[in-house]
């Protein structure tokens, strides 16, 4: 029995690359510009002069995710990837076609997401996992989980400005891990902390793996595609190029690189 | 979360292309609610625990205020002020100022200012400028006891039935500052120089807003254009609420046709938000 989790239908996603000095946003220069640039525009030698330009990050892109399968997401830089995975968290929004999702997703794209220095690791906690989309209950219950898994049992009411480094990623990456999602949008976090850390938290993904949850998986280690995800889509020049398992697709893409 | 547990059904999340005209999902902030108290949470902790006298500035904010414009406009200009002291009457309509200015312009930041984190996760963005009202209302209620303890001491205003009135008025207020912050919020997204103008624009609005002077130092036939500003009526019925019948007269017409234009302030700005929520990871 399947059902599905994830289903793409035909989505594009459009940016508008610009060619005139103003940027995306609008300055008070450019809105003084502004008639100066229309009439050069309507004059025609310089009708060439195009103000903007459709770049397509995604084009027709359509896949569907069953229940419980993981699937990475590889390709080149600029090949969408992000994008995609940015359009399934819901951060942006798809400029054509449609995307509907079946289960609840929670997308880990940075680890520590909303964390403010000058507050206490307890209530980053609060903070990062309402940012997260979990419920205060839900946070409350697995609280003493959190703290444990980080290691920081005693610095916990301290401000996470005086954390080092190595701490500040457990406490964010702890957060992380305890997200009880059915669907999990990954954007290579996995490579946090020291080693024994690192070990612990591919021990965690294996886990939520193991309890049947869908995971999407975006990298650019073919490797860390290969172990975690049975099947692959490779993406490429915002189209994609192939879709199966795993092994086959990452076999084809590391040759595409070579040659 | 909760659905999962159950194993409830979980009603499919579409996501489509934006439409033209979008209100927000009020449905889904109501979800996110324990966000939005987290948030009202972070603004008042990072202010009330960081600095030494957090929780002084809000007192001395209003009261250095006020020592300035009574200087000014009760000891040296004397603006007449209808038998009421110059302090109370400024400090009077000056708290409800600073809680429109305080939720504009922390509004009108609420994109902008949290793009780390608009473009790293998912929940509702309407979700931040609401929390600036909430964390503006406790502010109030600071300032709100400084205004009391000056009003009791004074003695000749004592607390009347028209209190009653005062939680509507807050409501009213809130609509229509969070509805202008939403505004000014969505126009931040593509006018790079709406972050400078805006602080003008609020300048500027305070001095046609008659917190320092009474409408009636006007020339009758144009105090009609003092209405054109909400806030004109806003603050004369919470001069009625607190100095009584000296403050001015209830226009209560006035007040009703500010509603009016709060709920279609807060609509459209909710609207221009929406459309520049949807467009704000993709320009920065």
């Amino acid at each position: 029995m399947s059902r599905l989790a994830v289903k793409a239908e035909g989505i594009w996603k459009e940016y508008q690359i610009r060619h005139t000095l103003e940027g995306p946003q609008t300055s008070f220069k450019a809105v003084v510009n502004a008639p100066f640039n229309w009439l050069m525009r309507r004059s025609n030698k310089y009708a060439h002069i195009q103000r903007s330009e459709p770049f397509f990050a995604l084009k027709e892109v359509s896949f569907d995710v069953e229940h419980g399968e993981s699937v990475g997401l590889i390709g080149r830089n600029g090949a969408g990837k992000s994008t995609l995975l940015k359009m399934l968290s819901r951060i942006t929004r798809p400029s054509r076609g449609r995307i509907t999702i079946y289960e609840h997703v929670n997308s880990l794209l940075e680890v520590g997401t909303g964390f403010n220095v000058e507050l206490s690791g307890r209530d980053n906690i609060f903070l990062n996992g309402s940012f997260l989309g979990m419920r205060v209950s839900e946070i409350r219950q697995k609280f003493d989980e959190i703290v444990a898994f980080s290691e920081i049992e005693q610095f916990i009411d301290t401000p996470v400005k005086y954390y080092s480094s190595g701490m500040f990623v457990r406490l964010a990456f702890s957060v992380a891990v305890h997200l009880t999602p059915e669907i999990l949008l990954l954007d290579e976090v996995l490579a946090v902390g020291d080693s024994s850390f690192q070990h612990k938290s591919m021990a965690k993904m294996k886990e939520l793996l193991g309890s049947g949850a869908t995971i999407i998986f975006v990298s650019h280690n073919d490797r860390a595609v290969r172990d975690i995800c049975k099947r692959a889509i490779w993406l490429d020049k915002g189209e994609v190029r192939m879709d199966g398992l795993s092994v086959d697709v990452v076999e084809k893409y590391v040759e595409s690189l070579g040659g | 979360m909760e659905i999962l547990k159950k194993g409830k059904s979980f009603t499919p999340v579409v996501i489509t292309p934006p439409a033209r005209l979008e209100l927000p999902d009020f449905r889904e902030l109501w979800e996110y609610k324990g966000l939005l108290f987290f948030l009202v949470r972070r603004d008042i902790m990072l202010r009330f625990q960081q600095t030494v006298a957090g929780f002084l500035w809000i007192i001395f904010q209003p009261l250095i205020q006020m020592l300035i414009f009574y200087v000014l406009f009760g000891l040296l200009v004397q603006i007449p002020t209808n038998g009421v002291p110059y302090t109370l009457f400024f400090l009077s309509a000056f708290v409800v100022w600073q809680f429109f200015t305080q939720v504009v312009n922390n509004s009108a930041m609420s994109l902008v200012g949290n793009i780390g984190i608009i473009i790293k996760s998912y929940f509702p963005r309407l979700a931040l400028p609401l929390s600036t009202v909430a964390s503006a209302f406790v502010d109030f209620g600071v300032s709100f006891v400084v205004l009391m303890v000056f009003l009791l001491v004074n003695g000749g205003y004592p607390i009347t039935f028209r209190y009653l009135l005062l939680p509507i008025l807050l409501i009213l207020t809130a609509i229509f500052s969070s509805g202008v912050g939403l505004l000014f919020g969505a126009m931040m997204v593509v006018f790079r120089d709406m972050k400078n103008l805006l602080n003008f624009i609020v300048m500027i609005w305070m001095y046609v807003t008659p917190i320092m002077y009474p409408v009636s130092i006007a020339p009758e036939k144009y105090r009609i254009l003092f209405y054109i500003n909400p806030m004109t009526s806003l603050v004369d019925a919470y001069r009625w609420v607190f100095l009584g019948d000296a403050g001015g007269l209830p226009r209560i017409n006035y007040l009703l046709i500010s509603l009016v234009v709060a709920v279609i302030i807060w609509l459209s700005g909710a609207i221009a938000f929406r459309a520049m929520e949807n467009k704000i990871a993709d320009v920065m």
